[in-house]
């Protein structure tokens, strides 16, 4: 999902730069107010910041197309840190992969930014709140939202491609064109991915429940009052 | 050193069950790593990423030249790589030692 520079013209990246701002500006405000509510908010912060960078810069080989290509790590911080603030540590993440790693351009970071750090964390934050309201386990609602936020991101970048680049071609053509560059390989990664977020979040919860604020195992759910009263 | 404190850092455990964990997976995932690698390199595989081809792909249907931002050449990009990932782990390390640790 790394854009090279080159291959958008102008008016797509500052239109893909422009939306961005919009996500990052809440993500922004996101990181104010949750600093504020939380004192444990910023070393999680830091600490899924520098995930992403990695997570998403790790290329894995699959043996079944013969290619490589990287989980993203954004539907797991967008659980831990937010939707909105995931768009800002993605954006610094993309900036840095591209000036020190030779991964992606500067002029595609909003176009980047928002398949990973918004589609990619929108929709798996989407799916682990659905699943979540539907008392799933935690596991298995983190699992969903890792493998949608990981298949979104590549289809977003596909979509962008396309948008930009499809001619006379039919959009959704050319649309899947060139998600078939990307998606047989990265299905088998959407699924390492979903079992990494998972993992995770579930360790996270099992050592410290209380730094997850919003998120309480069915099983380990306090017991309430009404409960008490009806079962005795 | 006090006796005390000697005695504490001698009690300090360098094999707990976290990092055993950690390198049964690290070493499974390696493993995995080794097998695909092999595979595609006995199927003459490429391997190459699918950020390339797609940005390949583009360039093509845009009739334009696409580049990174910068060209890593060789083991440049195994070195950049590296040293991402080791101060990587100190950061993780640090603050997961501070929230779960």
């Amino acid at each position: 999902m790394h854009i090279e520079d080159g291959i958008l013209p102008p008016k797509a990246w500052i239109s893909w730069y422009a939306v961005t701002a919009v996500f990052v500006y809440a993500g922004i405000l996101e990181i104010k107010k949750r600093v504020k509510e939380n004192l444990y908010y910023k070393p999680f912060l830091a600490m899924v910041g520098v995930a992403v960078f990695v997570i998403s810069a790790m290329h894995l080989p699959v043996p079944v197309t013969g290619s490589c290509s990287h989980p993203c790590g954004t539907p797991l911080a967008a659980i831990v840190i937010g939707p909105f603030a995931t768009s800002v540590i993605s954006l610094i993440v993309l900036f840095f992969q591209a000036v020190f790693l030779g991964h992606g351009g500067i002029t595609t970071i909003g176009a980047n930014d928002f398949s990973m750090g918004i589609v990619g964390a929108i929709s798996g934050w989407l799916c682990w709140k659905l699943f979540r309201h539907f008392d799933s386990p935690l596991w298995l609602a983190a699992g969903i939202a890792g493998f949608v936020g990981d298949v979104m991101t590549y289809l977003t970048s596909a979509f962008e491609l396309a948008l930009s680049l499809h001619g006379h071609i039919p959009l959704v053509k050319q649309w899947m064109i060139f998600f078939a560059g990307y998606g047989p390989t990265q299905l088998p990664l959407a699924v390492a991915e979903a079992i990494f977020t998972a993992a995770v979040l579930q360790v996270m919860y099992n050592r410290r429940p209380d730094l997850l604020p919003g998120v309480s195992d069915r099983k380990k759910r306090p017991v309430t009052l009404e409960q008490v009263k009806t079962e005795g | 050193m006090s006796e005390s404190k000697s005695e504490e850092l001698v009690n300090v455990p360098w094999f707990d069950p976290f990092t055993r964990w950690m390198l049964i997976i690290m070493l499974g995932v390696l493993i995995a790593i080794f097998i695909s690698a092999k595979y595609m390199d006995m199927h003459h595989m490429m391997a190459g990423g699918t950020d390339d081809v797609v940005n390949a792909l583009a360039s093509h249907a845009a009739r334009a030249k696409s580049h990174p931002f910068i060209e890593l050449p060789g083991d440049a990009q195994v070195g950049a790589f590296s040293v991402a990932n080791f101060f990587v782990g100190l950061i993780v390390g640090h603050n997961w030692k501070k929230l779960f640790g």
